[in-house]
């Protein structure tokens, strides 16, 4: 019950928003349909890292797509998930998720896929369902060179104009502006060192922050790459710390160093530094084991900064964290109502066109096409990237122990 | 200023070059006595690491000790604790994986050093996770003292002094104790020395027991100078140190605490040098050249290389 | 000599399995090339049949497996490159997966949107497997003069190098995001193999594989191969015997890596993108384990050892998890951590697995699953000999 008061919130959010535009999508029908006649069984394919150290980034993703499922009836069929997990020995891998993705190509059940995570797995999955036409909605892929330019388009050559993937995550390119946002706008820092952990991602990030903030008028002191087999930062810390940087970032995750990082700067003295960092970082609150935060330790949290490439507010936010709540006992994850979203695009296109592959990718990937879903409004673009660039702010609250959300800022067509 | 970051520097060099010194010491003995590379010593590193942790969290601390008194006794405990276990655990590696092979070609037991390595990090992984976990500084890792203005911490201090305490114990043991003596006579000639009345086989024990609870004792060291620790921690940190052992000129227990600290500023002068993306690829070229133009390494090999 | 004479086997099924060791083993060298290629294609053409089959139907459908076969397949060469070296000469290469990504980047280089190159996949097979024989060359030149560990050692090294520069060389590798849209291979009159069908990616593995092992096996017999094994028994008798040790290493080391090559241009082509994170110690520990567990020195052995291994890691494993996955209980009900039983992956403890083979292997068995007779005799200590020939004897 809850999730169709959810789903009709939503909806209604959306029509106020975008009242002149040409939804597609059919309201909701009340009830919970699929009464009668033959119901077809169909699946949602889902990719992520569901074990390991990447279990806190994939476990909640996939409930977003399950708690979707549950929610939302699609008359005529039975929607299950099928979950494939793309970590190898505890780490994201691009060959098992190209094998995963081959075999959800290899069921006729599955109409969509939910994932992946990673963006190197994206690389090798990417190939795959653009030749076999069968559409992926990543909730969280941030890395631009996925959809957009020379290299989006060597992902997708077997169909170019087929596009069977999109997100609803918005890229680091515009994510990275938002780090430099914060340390140049919010904290009101000049200079700034930067730290990557040399991976697609966190490179990705971390150079996006280094070009954005010398736009804004700052300074970068320095910027190193320390991969994930680096655990002593001191030295790197000592030379940085000569240069006095007003703010360090981060590109990457918290299991590649991030928290190790902030720990470090604190016995370094560097603890009043402003520290921030993307997405990669904002998992969890220090109760989390493994999280940023934990791994940071008791002085080392202190004003940090991260970003979450999604919208925060949205529409009806303590719905959905309730429904999720009520469903798993815990607080959702950060990509949680993304792939929540990315399953209710699907769910719509079910419902307007079938199951057929072919059909629901032609649906979800025409650009004129608006979906109501938990995040708003979204469309794709002709790259099967979101049309919601907003990113979240968020700073570590030290009464909580957690991140505190204060600021959204929508980047436009920016980008 | 500039003095000042080279003063750091340097200690920061000598802070981590003192731990891959203690775990460079484990590969030359092992290696000195019975010629193996002992592929797990790494790995027994470790695991020393996680042990601390265990033991700090299970005792309920947190962060740093302020009372001395306790703190003193705190660390005298994870060491004595971590040493012993790792000892025992280095002993038992080398009863069950290793002695049964000592006769057998040099592949077999170098091949089961490898699958030791991989069942230790194994272990720790399914009981502590993959991911990385905090460790309890319980020394302040901020106090420090300064010299000419710039600010050196008592923790990198007390770090450098234990190892180097470590390591001049270890010398006065292998050369003026008879189990020193007999250490040494097992290593240059095994039939030999057995004949001469030495028990091999609890020579070669005690031989993994020193160098597996040095090892531990870096575990240690590293989680109250990191404040954590992965249980992947142990394969890079083997590879740096046995290249230290190499460099040093192995079964040269001089040489490894001397490579240990090569290592260490390597490393931390290619980070000085703006190079740090590139400072696994020195460290390993340097180990190739090192091999290829001076096998004995820098101090030379001790022993009597066995045809 | 243990092997020639059957001693009175305790159980039939021990006798049986002597007796196709035997056979197979006394197929005569002639035909050997014959042998390999009708048992290839036998193996080939039986293999898609049987996954039709339960339970293994059950476990995913005929695409699937042929997916991962061809995934295997690439695993059985490697194992095959690998015996040359550490089963055939001795050599323990620890940093094998070095020369497997060189192999994949040359293929991404010669086709592939980054270099704006299209050579064909044919002759980048060959080219593939020339530059990682080249480096093969280059590393081992200087250091197969070193004693066996130091030369574990310098290819661990090796194999920690390489991964760093394609990733630090960002100008000429892209750096971490690696080379993607690498193109797949085209066959004259077939066309263009694609990402859904398996199909021809699995023959053409099986036809790389087949002329890898005829190849392979001609070598073994050789002279070269005869003073490959004289070395790995014994280097000085070798040397004294009239071999160049040296070149004989390298040669050993050279055609190890121009097979580790021709595996990652094959790899390349088929999952289309390659960056640096692929190639780490984990492909070099784990073919090492495929060879060890298959049988140091026989090359079926490791061929099948790396086969299985490859097919249990990747649905073996899997298979448990959905077993578990099946029994329900929703996972998170105790907190984000708390794994139960449903969320514990059996994958992960895949390297515990290796480990421990690994060592029982070597205590146990050093001869592997599937032992070559000479290597057997070799790794098998004095007193097991002994004892062996107490057992031919009370026969």
């Amino acid at each position: 019950m809850r999730l169709l008061k959810l789903g009709a919130v939503a909806t209604t959010a959306a029509l106020v928003f975008t009242a002149c535009s040409s939804s597609p999508t059919p309201a909701p029908s009340g009830g919970g349909g699929g009464g009668g006649g033959s119901v077809q069984e169909v699946k949602i394919g889902v990719d992520l890292p569901l074990s390991g150290g990447e279990l806190p980034n994939g476990g909640p993703t996939l409930n977003g797509v399950k708690l979707a499922v549950q929610q939302i009836s699609v008359p005529g069929y039975h929607v299950t998930v099928e979950a494939e997990d793309d970590a190898v020995n505890g780490v994201h891998d691009p060959t098992q998720g190209s094998k995963n993705i081959s075999t959800l190509v290899n069921d006729p059940a599955v109409f969509a896929v939910v994932g992946p995570f990673n963006s190197n797995v994206a690389q090798a999955e990417i190939p795959v369902s653009n030749a076999a036409g069968l559409i992926q909605c990543s909730p969280a892929n941030t890395n631009p060179g996925l959809t957009k330019g020379a290299d989006g388009a060597a992902l997708r050559k077997t169909n170019p104009t087929k596009i069977a993937y999109v997100r609803v995550a918005t890229t680091d390119d515009i994510q990275g502006q938002a780090g430099a946002d914060i340390a140049y706008n919010v904290v009101g820092a000049k200079t700034a060192y930067v730290v990557d952990d040399t991976e697609t991602y966190g490179k990705g990030l971390a150079d996006v922050f280094d070009s954005s903030f010398k736009a804004l008028g700052g300074t970068i002191v320095a910027h190193d790459g320390a991969g994930k087999n680096v655990t002593d930062y001191t030295s790197l810390l000592t030379a940085a710390a000569a240069k006095n940087p007003q703010y360090v970032y981060f590109g990457g995750v918290t299991s590649t160093g991030g928290g190790l990082l902030r720990k470090q700067m604190v016995a370094q003295g560097m603890g009043n530094i402003p520290f921030g960092g993307g997405d990669g970082i904002s998992d969890g609150s220090a109760a989390t084991a493994s999280s940023f935060l934990n791994l940071a330790g008791p002085q080392g949290d202190l004003n940090t900064y991260s970003t979450v490439a999604a919208i925060h507010d949205i529409p009806n936010p303590d719905a959905f964290k309730a429904a999720y709540k009520a469903a798993f006992s815990t607080d959702p994850g950060s990509y949680s109502a993304s792939a929540y979203a990315c399953t209710q695009i699907f769910l719509d296109a079910l419902k307007a066109v079938g199951s057929n592959r072919e059909a629901v990718r032609a649906f979800v990937t025409t650009t004129a096409h608006k979906y109501d879903t938990v995040l708003g409004s979204i469309s794709f673009d002709a790259n099967g990237d979101t049309s919601q660039h907003i990113i979240s702010y968020y700073k570590f609250d030290p009464t909580t122990k957690d991140w505190a959300f204060f600021k959204q800022k929508d980047f436009g067509t920016a980008g | 200023m500039d003095f000042g970051l080279l003063l750091q520097q340097t200690i920061n060099a000598l802070t981590i070059g003192a731990i891959y010194a203690l775990i460079a010491l484990g590969y030359t003995m092992v290696y000195g006595i019975i010629e193996l590379i002992n592929f797990a010593h790494g790995d027994v590193f470790m695991t020393g690491s996680f042990v601390t942790m265990w033991l700090l969290t299970t005792l309920g601390f947190q962060g740093t000790i302020k009372d001395p008194l306790t703190l003193a006794g705190v660390l005298a405990l994870a060491f004595l604790v971590a040493m012993t276990v790792m000892g025992a655990v280095g002993v038992i590696i080398e009863r069950f994986a290793y002695r049964p092979l000592r006769n057998a070609p040099r592949l077999a037991p170098l091949i089961t050093a490898i699958g030791v390595s991989f069942i230790l990090q194994n272990i720790v992984q399914s009981i502590w996770g993959p991911s990385p976990v905090s460790v309890p500084q319980i020394i302040d890792v901020q106090a420090s003292f300064r010299v000419g203005g710039t600010p050196i911490r008592f923790l990198s201090i007390f770090i450098i002094v234990l190892a180097i305490a470590l390591m001049v114990a270890l010398q006065l043991f292998v050369g003026r104790t008879r189990l020193g003596r007999a250490m040494r006579s097992t290593a240059i000639d095994r039939e030999a020395a057995q004949l001469m009345g030495v028990d091999i086989n609890t020579t070669i024990a005690l031989t993994f027991f020193i160098g597996s609870a040095l090892a531990g004792a870096a575990g240690v060291v590293q989680g109250l100078y990191l404040g954590n620790t992965v249980f992947t921690a142990g394969f890079q940190a083997g590879l740096k140190a046995f290249t230290a052992a190499v460099l040093g000129g192995i079964g040269n227990t001089t040489g490894a605490a001397l490579g240990g600290f090569v290592i260490g500023f390597i490393e931390v002068g290619s980070t000085y040098l703006g190079y740090t993306r590139w400072s696994e690829a020195v460290v390993f070229t340097i180990l190739i050249l090192v091999l290829v133009f001076r096998p004995t390494g820098l101090l030379g090999q001790q022993l009597a290389e066995r045809a | 000599m243990i092997g020639k004479a059957s001693p009175p086997a305790a159980n039939p099924l021990r006798r049986t399995l002597r007796a196709i060791r035997d056979l197979a083993s006394r197929l005569p060298q002639r035909h050997q090339s014959l042998t390999v290629i009708v048992g290839m294609a036998f193996v080939t053409a039986i293999l898609p049949l049987v996954v039709l089959a339960p339970p293994l139907n059950g476990f995913g459908r005929q695409n699937d497996w042929l997916d991962g076969f061809a995934n295997a397949g690439v695993f059985v060469l490697l194992a095959m490159g690998l015996n040359v070296v550490v089963g055939l000469a001795g050599l323990l290469d620890l940093g094998y997966a070095a020369f497997f990504a060189i192999g994949a980047y040359t293929y991404a280089y010669g086709a592939s949107p980054f270099s704006g190159l299209d050579v064909p996949f044919w002759p980048m097979l060959l080219v593939g497997a020339a530059v990682a024989m080249v480096f093969g060359l280059l590393l081992g030149a200087p250091t197969l003069r070193l004693r066996g560990d130091y030369l574990a050692i310098v290819t661990l090294g090796f194999g920690e190098i390489v991964p760093v520069v394609f990733l630090n060389a960002d100008t000429y590798t892209r750096g971490t995001n690696g080379i993607s849209g690498v193109y797949q291979p085209v066959l004259p009159i077939v066309g263009n193999f694609g990402f859904g069908n398996p199909m021809p990616y699995y023959l053409t593995m099986a036809a790389i594989i087949a002329v890898a092992m005829i190849l392979l096996y001609r070598l073994q017999d050789s002279r070269l191969g005869r003073a490959w094994m004289a070395i790995r028994e014994d280097e000085l008798a070798a040397a004294s015997m009239g071999i160049n040790t040296v070149t004989t290493k390298l040669l050993a080391f050279a055609i190890g890596a121009s097979t580790s090559g021709l595996g990652g241009v094959f790899y390349a082509s088929k999952l289309s993108v390659v960056s640096p994170d692929q190639f780490g110690f984990v492909i070099s520990f784990t073919v090492l384990a495929m060879v060890v567990l298959g049988g140091m020195g026989n090359i079926w052995g490791v061929a099948v050892g790396a086969f299985v291994i490859y097919e249990l890691q990747s649905q073996g494993l899997k298979q448990l998890n959905s077993f578990f996955g099946g029994l329900g209980l929703p996972p998170f009900h105790l907190g984000p951590l708390t794994v139960d039983l449903t969320s514990i992956n059996f994958l992960e403890y895949q390297f515990l697995l290796y480990g421990l083979a690994l060592v029982g292997m070597m205590l146990l068995r050093p001869e592997g699953l599937f032992p070559s007779r000479r290597r057997r005799a070799e790794l098998r200590d004095e007193a097991d000999a002994g004892a062996a020939n107490e057992e031919l004897v009370q026969a």
